[in-house]
């Protein structure tokens, strides 16, 4: 090596040495507790079985009352007009409930049936809404549940629904309410879950409904008729922006098959969706039992491995019209056929494109994005361009 | 008997069964209801009581630590408690007043744990659980921000947006408030920047909450910065999508209705939590030491009644005063040293030189 050469070696490598000193701690940086979060107390275990008892209450009282409803309006909705209705509401609270109330009501619901571009339907829907949150001998209800047709009734679905303070406050009349009114009717018709597929779709068969069954019901919550999907609200809200930690926080939670799902993997997609699809519970089950459907009373999209099932049925019936979606609702085959056959493409697929539409694609393993490598590509050919040219340039031949 | 007819009766006798089988599942769940009604009740009570008995064992066994009338139960580790709370108690006192004695009968109860994550720890029900590596600095933050003084009622609280804590960066807040100053989309907040002391008081949420739209945001063009700025994700979507879209594209008319559309108090102020933090510490500070006494004595009255008793004058005067300090307190802009352009300098010279000065070499 020619001596000026080794010579600005050196000068650089004495450069670097002093900037490293002067920009690198010596003994590593500072412990900060910047990010430092504390534990929550936890809940004593007789607190917590006071909590699941308070549940398993829930589970009962609402199984309860659904049938005692579902009988008692036996003879109203046998009616013919009654049956024109294919919608009814039914308040239930301690108090005495103002006439104006029933009217704000029912002039709610028919603007959410209607939206549901319902009208006379085969199966009709009770709904009961109670308005005395917390007043009866047990706890409060915090979540819908629902009574799907069998074979003492088959032509209603009934959803108990608690108003909790906020709707029952509306609905018994708070001043300047009326601005409320748009969000009471879409409240209405997301309180629908089940049933509004019933009173849509009819009753599945029975394949798909022990599918739902298995499932509870959690990729059939709402029914919706918005397009395009992402102005409505979605579960996909709560996971945040992958700019900030908690997004990942959440995705670190999620089951590899959710996680392969929201990365674009087909096999993880249609694991999520196919679960229950071949499953025998419930299969020996006597039609004439009470088929109760009960969601989750708080942070229900936490549980969720399709994210966000809450909309997949209502985005498959949108997305493959009326027709072929009741060719699969009733349909004898296996789910996956069934669905494979309304979607006519492999329901892994198509639901990993479903899947995108909601979620940005995840990354998974330790690959750089196609554009890094381009760019670093490139900046290796200019370098190795210019340095080379430089080269040539200051030989002397 | 006709084949129909025998058809009907074979279904009334199904439907006869069923329908006894549903009665007799309603009276099962019934039982069932009362049966667990009684046995959560009973959970409950159990609940309660074991819930007391951790609040006593938590101090069982461990040291208590009274400075002033902070009284800290925690067992024990090298976390600086002691002197964290020496330094922490001056600065609760001189906010609360006579008020802080009540603490003695309120003690925070602190778990130290091992700060290695994967050390196996106890499960802990009461209090905090603090690693015992942490700085003082940082034990003064953890106590100055968990104190356990009583909550005010809820009219102060729904006022203030939180809890009434010590300052911790009060110098900070204080030009937080500035740029809020200057900068919300809300002529109240102008008007009060350039001295208008009733319109402070507006901003602050002291008036009338009718018309509170037209006052603090009376120009189109605000309305649409709070409607695009603050409420995007909210109401684009569903029943109020179009009215948003509209919006943007100009319409105030649907920005106006969209605004008269947010419930209760969910019109965002002008002014946030910080300037009404900082005001409530102006009037304790003015107010001596009884004055967060007389701030909580009678919640009925109106916010600015209580908080002329706590400061001990006219709220007017006592905006005027904040204000006062708000101004004084605008930010300093980030300096740029003079050797700083020396050295830039200098490091381009430096490159350039050597750019310069380096020799040809041979291909040997």
């Amino acid at each position: 090596m020619a001596r000026d050469l080794r010579r600005w070696v050196v000068a650089t490598l004495v450069a670097c040495g002093v900037v490293a000193f002067a920009l690198l701690p010596p003994r590593g940086a500072a412990v900060t507790r910047a990010g430092l979060v504390f534990a929550i107390p936890q809940s004593t275990p007789a607190r917590l079985r006071a909590q699941a008892l308070a549940a398993e209450w829930r589970a009962a009282d609402g199984a309860a009352r659904l049938l005692d409803q579902r009988a008692r309006a036996r003879s109203v909705l046998s009616s013919p007009e009654t049956r024109k209705l294919s919608v009814t509401v039914v308040l239930t609270g301690p108090q005495s409930i103002p006439r104006e109330a029933v009217a704000r009501v029912a002039s709610a619901m028919d603007s959410s049936w209607a939206a549901l571009g319902l009208g006379e339907t085969k199966i009709g829907v009770l709904v009961v809404i109670d308005l005395a949150p917390g007043t009866t001998s047990g706890p409060a209800q915090e979540a819908p549940m629902y009574l799907e047709p069998d074979s003492t009734n088959r032509t209603t679905c009934v959803a108990l629904v608690p108003g909790g303070l906020y709707w029952s406050r509306f609905i018994l009349g708070t001043p300047g309410q009326e601005r409320e009114r748009p969000y009471f009717v879409e409240w209405l018709r997301a309180s629908l879950g089940p049933c509004a597929f019933y009173a849509t779709y009819g009753a599945p068969s029975k394949t798909v409904r022990r599918w739902l069954t298995v499932r509870q019901w959690d990729i059939g919550r709402f029914l919706s008729t918005e397009n395009p999907v992402r102005r409505a609200w979605s579960s996909t809200d709560m996971l945040g922006d992958p700019r900030y930690g908690w997004y990942w926080e959440r995705i670190y939670t999620f089951s590899p098959s959710t996680v392969a799902c929201m990365a674009g993997r087909p096999a993880g997609c249609r694991a999520l969706v196919l679960r229950g699809g071949g499953a025998s519970d419930g299969a020996g089950r006597a039609d004439s039992l009470p088929r109760i459907v009960r969601t989750e009373p708080r942070r229900w999209w936490q549980a969720q491995d399709l994210i966000p099932g809450e909309r997949y049925l209502s985005d498959v019936a949108r997305t493959v019209g009326r027709e072929r979606f009741l060719g699969f609702w009733g349909s004898p085959l296996p789910v996956d056929t069934s669905l494979a056959l309304a979607l006519r493409k492999p329901v892994g697929e198509w639901t990993a494109e479903w899947q995108h539409r909601y979620t940005p694609r995840l990354r998974l393993g330790p690959a750089a994005p196609v554009t890094a490598y381009a760019l670093a590509v490139t900046l290796g050919v200019l370098v190795l361009f210019g340095a080379a040219l430089a080269a040539q340039r200051r030989q002397v031949r | 008997m006709s084949r129909s007819a025998w058809v009907f009766l074979l279904m009334s006798v199904a439907w006869a069964n069923s329908a006894h089988a549903q009665d007799t599942t309603v009276a099962r769940l019934r039982a069932r209801a009362d049966s667990l009604a009684r046995a959560w009740r009973e959970a409950g009570a159990l609940a309660n009581l074991v819930d007391s008995l951790e609040r006593a064992r938590a101090g069982e066994g461990r040291d208590t630590i009274a400075v002033g009338a902070l009284r800290i139960v925690t067992n024990p580790s090298p976390l600086p408690l002691r002197q964290a709370a020496a330094r922490a108690w001056p600065v609760i006192d001189s906010l609360y007043g006579t008020a802080g004695a009540d603490l003695a009968r309120r003690p925070y109860i602190v778990h130290a744990v091992d700060p290695d994550t994967a050390a196996p720890r106890a499960s802990f029900h009461v209090g905090l659980e603090v690693p015992w590596d942490l700085d003082e600095a940082s034990v003064v933050t953890l106590l100055l921000t968990n104190v356990p003084i009583a909550p005010p009622d809820l009219a102060l609280a729904d006022w203030l947006g939180a809890s009434l804590r010590p300052a911790v960066r009060s110098q900070y807040d204080r030009a937080t408030v500035y740029v809020q100053l200057v900068t919300a989309p809300s002529a109240a907040a102008r008007r009060c920047y350039l001295g208008d002391v009733g319109r402070c008081a507006d901003a602050l949420g002291f008036g009338d909450p009718a018309g509170a739209l037209e006052r603090w945001y009376p120009s189109s063009g605000e309305r649409r910065a709070l409607v695009i700025g603050s409420f995007a994700e909210y109401f684009n979507r569903g029943a109020t999508a179009t009215a948003f879209r509209a919006c943007a594209g100009g319409s105030d008319s649907d920005c106006t209705e969209l605004l008269r559309g947010l419930t209760g108090n969910a019109l965002p102020k002008p002014l946030g939590y910080e300037a009404r933090t900082t005001l409530v510490h102006l009037a304790l500070r003015l107010g001596g030491r009884d004055a967060y006494r007389r701030l909580l004595a009678n919640p009925a009255d109106p916010l600015a009644a209580r908080l002329t008793a706590a400061a001990g004058m006219p709220v007017d005067s006592l905006i005027s005063r904040w204000r006062g300090q708000v101004m004084s307190s605008r930010p300093r802009p980030v300096p740029l040293p003079v050797w700083g352009f020396a050295v830039a300098l200098g490091w381009t010279v430096l490159f350039a030189f050597c750019g310069l000065r380096s020799t040809r070499w041979r291909v040997t």
